[in-house]
């Protein structure tokens, strides 16, 4: 899917290319190949120059919240990456649903500078408005089944005990991530990560060997070790001494956070580090709205199960 | 339930005032257990339920 956006001075053109497809992004799914093509007037593409990325997430709904409710109306990546042939591109896994502001700022070799904002819409996984609906319809049914139990006709009274019992959840396997406040990562020469915390972006730097005398195409990679889904990287980009970018990690849970760095006849300089992200309870006013709406359910079907038993009484 | 308050109160209480007082007990019942189930930060039960919580994709997490 190609976006286009004009204007600046210099007449320069931003496209943002999504792969898979704008209607096709879903949260936490598959991780998305994102690229931003920036050309001249002419179509010819600015050979030289960095764009500055900056993405927030959605901002809150006006009821119900996603899964992240911290994460909504975050920031969640600011990093700078070098135009080559025109183009800089990264992946990315967008954890919640909603409508994503990216803006991009380029700045040519010429100074010039223009910017620009996107919206990429992340739908839900229809998987998850699946299960929402069959959640909901069983509150339904043990609300019926409580109002037809609980509504006494006169010609036929019935003992009115309380039969339903609510430990039909289903448990699965819970997740193991932890929640300590520690950083567990290993000390390395090359990653400086700072304490992450969900909420707030974490600066995750970069510095070459001995202080990076040479160009450097550095590819990095931070993996959900949980879901083993890449959540976010970047390819063979070409930095100098050191290079730094923001990631919001959305999720207490550990991640993994991989660095190559190839030099002209050096061997690849490898680095390793393990971040344990510090979760961060929702607040209640995230939380409560859900549970209004499932009391509401069980509610609905208490009324829709006294009405169909005085029906059916009559 | 509703005959216990009765005796209990010495009043008498119509159809439609016992349901509602069973339906309340009923819905702050089921209120409670879906917080423990869906909203409690308790270690055993946030960590047996995450999945759960998140397949509901309304239902917030950390």
């Amino acid at each position: 899917m190609l976006l286009g956006a004009g204007g600046g001075a210099e007449e320069k053109n931003i496209y943002l290319k999504t792969s898979p497809a704008l209607g096709l992004l879903r949260p936490f799914d598959d991780p998305v190949n994102i690229s931003l093509l920036v050309t001249r007037a002419d179509g010819r593409p600015v050979e030289q120059g960095r764009v500055a990325i900056v993405l927030d997430a959605p901002k809150s709904g006006a009821f119900l919240s996603t899964d992240f409710p911290v994460v909504e109306g975050s920031r969640l990546l600011e990093l700078v990456l070098p135009l080559r042939q025109g183009r800089a591109g990264w992946r990315y896994l967008f954890p919640i649903r909603g409508d994503y502001r990216l803006s991009v700022s380029v700045v040519g070799a010429d100074g010039e500078a223009m910017a620009k904002n996107f919206v990429i819409p992340v739908l839900e996984n229809r998987t998850k408005w699946l299960w929402l609906g069959l959640f909901c319809a069983g509150l339904f049914l043990i609300g019926f089944i409580a109002g037809r139990i609980f509504t006494v006709i006169p010609a036929t009274v019935t003992k009115s005990w309380l039969l339903l019992l609510l430990g039909a959840v289903s448990s699965v396997s819970g997740h193991d991530g932890p929640s300590s406040i520690d950083n567990g990562a290993t000390p390395s020469t090359a990653l400086e990560i700072t304490a992450a915390t969900v909420g707030k972006p974490t600066r995750l730097r970069w510095r070459g060997a001995d202080g990076g005398t040479a160009t450097a195409l550095l590819s990095l990679s931070i993996t959900h070790l949980e879901k083993h889904k890449t959540v976010f990287a970047i390819d063979n980009v070409p930095v100098d001494k050191d290079y730094q970018l923001d990631f919001h990690f959305p999720d207490g849970a550990e991640y993994r956070v991989n660095s190559i760095a190839q030099v002209p006849g050096q061997m690849p300089l490898r680095s390793e580090q393990l971040v344990a992200v510090t979760g961060v309870e929702p607040p209640m006013t995230a939380q409560v709205p859900a549970l209004m709406f499932f009391v509401a359910m069980i509610a609905l079907g208490l009324g829709v199960g006294r009405f169909s038993k005085t029906l059916a009484a009559r | 339930m509703e005959r216990t308050l009765v005796v209990w109160l010495g009043l008498s209480l119509s159809e439609r005032i016992s349901f509602l007082i069973k339906s309340g007990i009923f819905l702050s019942l089921c209120g409670a257990t879906l917080f423990v189930a869906l909203a409690s930060s308790y270690p055993v039960v946030h960590d047996t339920l995450h999945n759960v919580r998140h397949a509901l994709a309304v239902v917030p997490c950390h």
